[in-house]
């Protein structure tokens, strides 16, 4: 009874936050929204009896990429009108139609044979009521069987740091050509620097 | 899942505690808004410059590098827990998981990624805004008489003192 | 441990009463505890700024926090125009909402000499002196530090105003960088105590003062959780979020009348919560010797004792330190705490395994501390890089752009 109310409340919770995303005129409205979804995930997760990953889905998710995100939102004055009819990717448009339709028939075929596999056994890997608690029969897994992924993922998040590194870095030489390179001219100009300053320095 | 009720409780506890300070502050407050009131505070003076729109590149860079190294603090949680059953084994692993990390971490603060101090790009601005820039409009600068002319290296050495000066004041504190 | 509320053997009232009884205990807790607590540090740091600090409001002014707190309730709710209205309203309740939940996951009490478990006994039900134990413990306050972020940022924003959005953008940066530190450092306890539950580390804790894992982990991360700790807290040294000089009030500047009295109230709670979670993860939390009397009232004593200990520390701090500049503010996290957590982490995992592996004692150390001094090394070559890169001295470019400009 309880897991059929944390479930819907969950659910409720997951899917007002999605629609949220979608519809919030708002991008910091839709990040906060996804950081709702992100919450009823995670209490999903604990009624599965994946604390651990649970954890992970606040702290990663919750507490670091939606904060990244957030600040590209705010600090680029995103949330500024926009103008949606030009579009930066050509084929934007006909490609995310067929993603979602893709998607929604990938979730009715796994919903589908669900039912038909479901029967009603535990689908975990070792029973909820182990003695072991939940980290540690994952992390044997990981330091076993997936070894290989886990070392791997270690050279994924040295792109990662490589990468922001280099995108974030200009070029050496224009570091001082940064007054021509601004693309304001006039009286903007010193607005435009002042403003630059005071985020320099915060 | 038996110890996450307590949590839902004191959720809702806390959550109770803020509606009802601001329910009653809502029923005993006054609420007389005006112009000045809702203008954006700025110590009394009109405000005349939008709020800063766009900011350094290096608030996204250590954000960006905050989710790696979360990602990397979660994958050292569950071998703590289970490190001594692992054994040897497992600090060899960790410690090749963490090395090519440290590395490229190491390769950042080389490359200057996680500098914070006075930049050229600030520094440069101490000509538009030092008592160099201000000599050459009609406003007269007081108390500039005498500075120039003590130097006689001329425009350079005057920027130079004054943008220290804007950094230190600036980043300072 | 105090039933389980999936109620898979049938309902327990005593149960539910007994958990909702912890929940409202720990809530109690944590309202007192504030008030007093900004009573204490105005009063401390009067004292130790020659003044007498809050002596109106009753006996030695301890009414003052409730007397300013009805003030505030009295004062007009300004919103400003330019705030995004919903987000404006919503932040308050992202900054309180983590503070309290947060106090959840600490021990406050409980016998945990003498094979004692630390349970009490209530009404038949055994239970733990903490409102709640979740398995995976201290990522709750990794977590729940993680959303209280949002409620400092999104108040920032919010507010459409220059000095908040500053405040607040500093701010982001400063907690997240710590944030790192902070996780790093509890690593190095859950390595000790092999479980993440907060009980459980203080069940380790608990036979002598050398199994507390602030000397069992050789202080080092207990220091960098300190600063880490006073960093996400916001407090001084580390305040940039909110100095007064550049930035008015920082992030809540335009917050007023009790919507910026939760802000403050956040602060507070957090200082406490950060404090209680410094004794429960390094100190032993309630764990203690019984002296005489009732054993039960000894853990409670201990580890009120041990907070009060913390919260004079952060107080003493205030009161002491000047602000930290931003770029050393980051320096300090990312350069030294970061590395230095993460190679102390790895030379405490090489000895407890080696112990295990029956390795020898002084190779294991003196081969885990050389590559320490060697990673360290290459850390500071790596600074001496960037440094030489930005053009070697301070100023050095400054003259090319004069020129260039001029």
């Amino acid at each position: 009874m309880v897991d059929t109310v944390v479930f819907l409340v969950a659910a409720v919770v997951i899917l007002v936050g999605a629609l949220g995303v979608i519809f919030s005129r708002n991008p910091v409205h839709s990040a906060l929204m996804l950081v709702m979804t992100l919450f009823g995930v995670a209490v999903l997760f604990v009624a599965q009896g994946a604390h651990f990953l649970a954890a992970v889905q606040v702290i990663v998710y919750a507490g670091a990429i939606v904060v990244l995100f957030l600040f590209v939102i705010m600090l680029l004055g995103v949330d500024t009108a926009e103008n949606l009819s030009s579009e930066p990717l050509a084929g934007q448009r006909p490609a995310a139609a067929v993603v979602a339709v893709a998607s929604v028939g990938l979730l009715a075929v796994l919903a589908v044979r669900a039912v038909q596999v479901s029967t009603g056994a535990e689908a975990t890997t070792l029973p909820l009521d182990s003695e072991r608690s939940n980290i540690a029969v994952l992390a044997e897994v990981l330091f076993t069987d997936y070894l290989f992924a886990f070392e791997v993922t270690s050279v994924l998040l040295v792109i990662a740091v490589v990468g922001a590194v280099v995108m974030a870095r200009r070029p050496r030489p224009a570091a001082t050509d940064e007054l021509e390179d601004d693309g304001s001219d006039g009286d903007d100009l010193g607005v435009e620097r002042h403003t630059q300053t005071e985020a320099e320095l915060a | 899942m038996d110890q996450y009720l307590p949590l839902v409780v004191m959720f809702v506890l806390a959550v109770g505690f803020v509606v009802l300070s601001l329910l009653t502050s809502k029923l005993l407050a006054p609420d007389r808004p005006t112009q000045a009131k809702q203008a954006p505070y700025e110590c009394g003076i009109v405000p005349t410059r939008e709020p800063a729109r766009r900011f350094p590149v290096r608030f996204y860079l250590v954000a960006m590098i905050f989710i790696v190294f979360d990602i990397e603090i979660i994958f050292l949680f569950p071998w703590a827990v289970v490190h001594r059953e692992l054994g040897a084994f497992g600090l060899w692993a960790i410690v090749a998981f963490i090395v090519p990390f440290f590395l490229s971490f190491l390769w950042e603060i080389a490359e200057g990624g996680l500098d914070w101090g006075p930049l050229a790009r600030s520094r440069s601005l101490g000509v538009l805004t030092g008592p160099e820039r201000a000599t050459a409009p009609s406003v007269r600068v007081v108390g500039l008489e005498g500075r120039l002319a003590a130097r006689p290296e001329g425009r350079a050495t005057v920027a130079v003192g004054a943008s220290s000066g804007g950094d230190a004041g600036g980043v300072g504190h | 441990m105090t039933g389980d509320p999936l109620f898979a053997d049938g309902f327990d009232w005593v149960v539910l009463a007994i958990l909702v009884a912890k929940a409202v205990i720990g809530f109690t807790i944590v309202v007192v505890g504030v008030i007093f607590m900004i009573w204490f540090e105005r009063k401390v740091v009067a004292d130790m700024q020659n003044r007498i600090g809050p002596n109106r409001a009753g006996r030695w002014g301890l009414g003052q926090t409730l007397a300013d707190g009805i003030k505030l309730i009295f004062k007009e709710d300004l919103k400003p125009d330019r705030a995004d209205k919903p987000v404006f309203r919503l932040a308050p309740y992202l900054s309180v909402v983590p503070a309290f939940l947060t106090f959840t996951i600490v021990p406050i009490g409980g016998v945990f000499t003498g094979g004692n478990d630390g349970g009490v006994e209530l009404f038949g039900r055994r239970t733990w002196m903490q409102v709640a134990d979740p398995p995976v413990g201290v990522l709750f306050l990794l977590a729940m530090s993680s959303i209280a972020v949002y409620g400092i940022m999104l108040a920032g924003w919010s507010s459409g105003s220059k000095y908040p959005l500053l405040g607040s953008v500093r701010a982001t940066a400063q907690m997240v960088s710590y944030e790192a530190a902070l996780g790093l450092s509890v690593v190095a306890v859950v390595l000790l105590s092999g479980s993440l539950s907060t009980h459980d580390i203080v069940a380790a804790q608990a036979g002598s003062i050398f199994d507390w894992n602030v000397i069992a982990t050789a202080a080092v991360p207990f220091v960098v959780f300190c600063v880490a700790a006073t960093a996400e807290l916001n407090r001084p040294p580390f305040d940039l979020v909110e100095a007064e000089q550049e930035l008015v009030g920082g992030f809540h500047t335009e917050y007023s009348s009790i919507r910026f009295g939760m802000f403050y109230l956040a602060e507070f709670m957090n200082t406490i919560t950060m404090s209680a979670i410094i004794v429960t993860l390094f100190l032993g939390g309630p764990a203690g010797p019984v002296l005489f009397g009732p054993p039960l009232i000894w853990g409670t004593l201990w580890f009120t004792l041990k907070l009060l200990v913390f919260l004079f520390i952060f107080v003493w701090l205030r009161a002491t330190l000047p602000r930290y500049r931003y770029d050393q503010l980051m320096d300090l996290g990312w350069k030294r705490l970061i590395p230095l957590s993460l190679g102390w982490l790895l030379v405490i995992g090489a000895i407890s395994i080696g112990r295990d592996a029956g390795w020898n004692r002084p190779l294991t150390l003196v081969g885990a501390f050389s590559l320490g001094v060697i990673s360290w090394a290459a850390l500071i070559g790596a600074m001496r890089v960037a440094k030489l890169r930005r053009g070697g001295d301070e100023f050095g470019e400054l003259s090319t752009a004069t020129e260039r400009v001029g």
